[in-house]
Formats: structure tokens, C-alpha cells, sequence
């Protein structure tokens, strides 16, 4: 248990020890920014253009989850910056050898590395709280709607750091890890419109609704339209756990080859 | 201490290990000679838990390395050949997660990481990036790194690689110091080495081992000692007499007009005596005898098949 812990904080304080930490941050903070003050300026037009009957208005918790689907997908891009050291830069390094002798099981390490990335999208995340709290300051927005797609949010992340680690076990460098991280997650998010356009089937199972059942869009879509359903949970809960069970196993791989 | 039983290693088609059984007592530096390629690292790694055997087992401080890693892992310090250390950390930053990760309670972590620094004469470089410090210096924090929580066993794999004479001087005065409170255990190629700090050694070729021996003070190795004596004349009496002496081993004859005998015998003084006594009894004429000191290098490379210079 200390040694999860030992490396819990040993990731988060590597981290802001490179730039790198800052500059995502700070990047995603940007891009975020400029995506929600497009959509305010929008979101005035369209409705003063709805006063002299021009256009249909919009509501601000539309707003709010047009904005966070967004979101979503940009933590995409920046995900393997951050998943792309977990394990490529212990190998890289040969300190893979100092966690592996260590007295710590293989399960506690993954977990380690997994909750110390974590632990930075969820740091992101938090920092991504000052368009709610600008939308909560000048508007009336459903502020569980917003709860929800926070959970969304975090659970997606959670997918895609578990997805990183695993890469990032495999791959033989950060390049590598990083490259085949964000090509992965984009091909997930690509999924749930390439399997809607699918009719065939497979025996009894359709496969068009299969591959959209896989892709984390249309589960984190339900949370940001407020629900918070069972079958979603199932899926961001057995994602990561299959994720982080396929890394387990690939790190430990390293003391046989 | 340490128990390796018939422990093998193979690797696709190639065996590594091949059936090698040795004991280390607890308060012993034992040294592991051998050729790069020899099977020592291997040997090391799965004796770290780092990779499983392939056959055999393998107990340190009774707690089978397979049955029981944590436990193993708990009571050993181990330096890889390349010190595994982040460059982006401080070396007192660095300790401090070994410690942690090592399970040392946070109350004596302060002082462990204190110990471990004065031990490695790093005191001076404690708040330097690691990634700035010179080979010598991360080499010692890798000694550090694998002392930090004061293990019983120290796992060392070529320790002195990369450090300057003065360097490797002090690593072996430390691995020495190490020997009242550690059990050690470290490889080398470096015959000096071994001679200079080690109480016993093991040497491996071809992943067998080819000799366990104790060292004597002097830096030779072996059970036997050779004697070199010139006479004026030899004959197979003489001979058979020396022979027949108790304690020694064998007699060899170079006839090429020098008369020289090289008799192979314990390592007793008493013994030196007893030979002299007797040829000078059977009138040979003893115009010459020397000891022929097998050096630990000749030694080494007469058993890994190498010529002797």
C-alpha cells in the first residue's frame, strides 16, 4: 500500500517537474477557453435573434453540453502526453527493474500509475470548472445536469488514462506510446458514427449497435443529457478494468522476456 | 542466508543457467566472477525476483524468491548493471521514493536516507539532479538507492563499473564495511576486485559454475599450492617418494636438463619442510625451491579454459 502510494506521488510530482504538466494544462485551458467564449458569443446571438423571431433559441444547459462534448474529445489529444512516460520511460530508463524488485505487487504498481495520471486529468478537469462556475454566475444553468457530465467526464477519463497505460506498457517508446494512444481513442470516439452507418449482423448480434456499444461516446453522452444509467457505468467501470488488466499482465510479461 | 538449489534458466534455446547450486552465510561478501554473458545478471535477476527460474529454487533469509517475493523483496537491496535512477529527481528526492517504496515507515525514512548518503560519501551532492551528476556518482547512488532500507542482503551486479581508481577504491572499502551488518553478494570481471574484498568467491562460465573457493588474504585462489624445486638428479624413487608424502597432490617432471619438479600440495608451511627434509635425505642435491604463486587471474582463466599468460 505505501508503495502505490510512493508512486502515486512520485508520478504527479514528476510531472511538474518537466514543463510538460504546465503546458498541457495550460494549452487545454486555451483551447477550452476560446471554444467557450465561441460559444457564449453564439449562444447571445442566437437568442437576441430569437426576440425578433429569426431563430430557434437555445438553452444554456445546450450550452453546457455542446461544450463538454467537446471537451471530451480534446482530452483525447491530450491524454497520451500525459499516459505516454507511465511505463515507455521506466523501460527507456531501466528503473521498470527498480519497480519490479521492489516489494510491491504488479497490481499495486499498475494502480500507482494509473491513479497518479489520473490524479492530473482530474487536476485538468477541476481547472475546466471556471466555465460552469461563469455559466452558474450569469445564467441559471440545471446544475445537476452538470454533475452528471462531470461523472461522464471523469469516467471517460478514466478510460482513456487505464488505455494510455496499457500503450504505454507495450510500446517501446513514448513516441510510440503516445502516437498509438491517440490513434486508439480517436478510433474509439470514431466508432459510435462508423457503427451507426452498419445494418449487417453477425448471427444474432448486430454488429452496427456493437460497435457503437464500444465506443465511450454514447455512454458519456447520456451523462452529459443528465442520466446516469447502470449500462453506462458497466461499461466505463469494465473498460478500466480490462485496460488496466491487460497492462498488469504486459508489465509483468517483462520478467519473462 | 542464501540458498540457490539446481537453479536453470533458459532462454528460447539458450541455457543462461545451467543447474547451479550455492550457499551464501549470513555476514558473507561473496563475489560472482565470470565472462560477460556468463549467466551472473541472470543469476542475479531471478535471485531479486526480478524473472522466475526455470528450474530449481532459489530461498534468501528462508522465504522462497518464487513462493514468497515480497517477503524476498522486502529483505534485499539490489543494484542492476545500470543504475536505475530518475534523472529528473534530486538524489535526496530519489532516496526518499526508494524508501517509501521499500516500505520504510515514514519516521526513520529522515534517518535511513542520512545513513544511506554518508555510507555512499554522497552527502555533498544530495540536492543535485541526478540527471546532472557524473557516471561515478550515479553509480553510488544506485549503492545508495539499494541500502537505503537496510537490508540483510545486497545484491550488487558490477558495482564498480564506470567509477575512477579512487572510486572503485572507496566502493570496495564501503562493500567491506558493508560485510558485519549485510550479507553481499556482487559480480564482477574486475579479478583485483574480488581478491581485495570479497571472502568468497564463485566463478560461473558458460553458466556452470566452474569453482567456489575461499579467498586467503593474499588474493590467490585454491585449494593447492605449487612448489617449484630444482635438483641435479631425478629419478622416478624421488619422485614416487614426494608422491607419497601426505597432503600432496601431484608431481609434474620437466627432464629438459634443468631437473625442475613442480609438486602440487596443500597449502601448509610444515608441508614445505617435509618435502625439503626429504630430498635432501635422498641425496638429489636441492640446489632450488621456490613457491609458485598461482595468481587469482591465472587461476581464473586456467578454469574458464583461457591460456594462461
Amino acid at each position: 500500500m505505501t508503495g502505490t502510494l510512493a508512486i502515486i506521488k512520485k508520478e504527479i510530482k514528476t510531472y511538474f517537474y518537466s514543463p510538460l504538466a504546465y503546458v498541457l494544462l495550460g494549452i487545454f485551458l486555451l483551447v477550452m477557453g476560446i471554444i467557450f467564449a465561441k460559444f457564449v458569443s453564439i449562444y447571445v446571438e442566437v437568442n437576441a435573434a430569437q426576440r425578433f423571431g429569426q431563430a430557434q433559441g437555445i438553452t444554456l444547459d445546450k450550452l453546457a453540453t455542446y461544450l463538454f462534448q467537446n471537451m471530451a474529445f480534446i482530452l483525447c489529444f491530450v491524454t497520451p502526453f500525459l499516459t505516454m512516460k507511465l511505463f515507455a520511460e521506466e523501460k527507456s530508463q531501466n528503473t521498470l527493474e527498480l519497480l519490479l524488485t521492489a516489494p510491491i505487487h504488479t497490481t499495486g504498481l499498475v494502480v500507482g500509475k494509473f491513479l497518479g495520471a489520473f490524479f492530473l486529468m482530474g487536476l485538468m478537469v477541476l481547472l475546466s470548472f471556471a466555465y460552469p462556475f461563469f455559466m452558474i454566475l450569469w445564467g441559471n444553468p440545471e446544475l445537476g445536469l452538470i454533475a452528471s457530465t462531470y461523472l461522464g467526464l471523469l469516467l471517460s477519463l478514466a478510460c482513456y488514462v487505464a488505455l494510455g497505460a496499457l500503450v504505454s506498457a507495450l510500446a517501446s517508446s513514448q513516441a510510440v506510446a503516445a502516437v498509438w494512444t491517440f490513434i486508439l481513442l480517436l478510433l474509439l470516439w470514431l466508432l459510435q458514427s462508423l457503427g451507426q452507418g452498419i445494418t449487417a449482423s453477425w448471427g444474432p448480434i448486430e454488429l452496427g449497435p456493437a460497435l457503437v456499444y464500444l465506443s465511450p461516446l454514447g455512454h458519456f453522452n447520456s451523462f452529459n443529457e443528465g442520466l446516469i444509467q447502470l449500462k453506462d457505468l458497466v461499461y466505463f467501470v469494465s473498460f478500466i478494468f480490462f485496460a488496466l488488466f491487460l497492462t498488469h499482465r504486459v508489465v509483468e510479461s517483462n520478467r519473462w522476456r | 542466508m542464501i540458498e540457490v538449489k539446481h537453479l536453470t534458466k533458459v532462454y528460447g534455446d539458450r541455457v543462461a543457467v545451467d543447474n547451479i547450486s550455492f550457499t551464501v552465510n549470513k555476514g558473507e561478501v561473496l563475489g560472482f566472477l565470470g565472462q560477460n554473458g556468463a549467466g551472473k545478471t541472470t543469476t542475479m535477476k531471478i535471485l531479486t525476483g526480478f524473472m522466475p527460474a526455470t528450474e530449481g529454487t532459489a530461498s534468501i533469509a528462508g522465504f522462497d524468491v518464487f513462493e514468497s517475493p515480497i517477503e524476498v523483496k522486502k529483505r534485499i537491496g539490489y543494484l542492476p548493471e545500470t543504475p536505475p535512477v530518475y534523472k529528473e529527481l534530486l538524489v535526496g528526492e530519489y532516496l526518499s521514493f526508494v524508501a517509501e517504496l521499500r516500505g520504510v515507515p515514514s519516521k526513520e525514512r529522515a534517518g535511513k536516507i542520512d545513513a544511506a548518503l554518508q555510507k555512499c560519501n554522497l552527502g555533498d551532492v544530495r540536492n543535485r539532479l541526478i540527471g546532472n551528476l557524473s557516471k561515478g556518482y550515479r553509480q553510488r547512488v544506485g549503492i545508495a538507492q539499494a541500502l537505503v532500507h537496510d537490508p540483510d542482503v545486497l545484491i550488487l551486479d558490477e558495482p564498480t563499473v564506470g567509477l575512477d581508481p579512487k572510486q572503485v577504491h572507496e566502493s570496495r572499502s564501503l562493500i567491506k564495511s558493508l560485510r558485519s551488518s549485510h550479507t553481499v553478494i556482487y559480480s564482477t570481471h574486475i579479478l583485483s576486485e574480488v581478491a581485495a574484498s570479497c571472502d568468497r568467491i564463485i566463478i560461473i562460465n558458460g553458466g556452470k559454475i566452474v569453482a567456489q573457493e575461499l579467498v586467503n588474504p593474499h588474493g590467490t585462489a585454491g585449494a593447492t599450492s605449487k612448489t617449484e624445486i630444482t635438483v641435479q638428479t631425478v629419478n622416478d624413487r624421488l619422485v614416487g617418494g614426494i608422491k607419497g608424502i601426505p597432503g600432496v597432490t601431484g608431481v609434474e617432471v620437466f627432464s629438459n636438463g634443468s631437473h625442475k619438479l613442480v609438486v602440487e600440495c596443500e597449502p601448509r608451511a610444515e608441508l614445505m619442510a617435509q618435502i625439503s627434509k626429504y630430498v635432501v635425505s635422498e641425496n638429489a642435491g636441492l640446489t632450488q625451491m621456490s613457491p609458485v604463486q598461482l595468481s587469482l587471474e591465472d587461476y581464473y582463466l586456467k578454469l574458464i579454459g583461457g591460456r594462461v599468460a
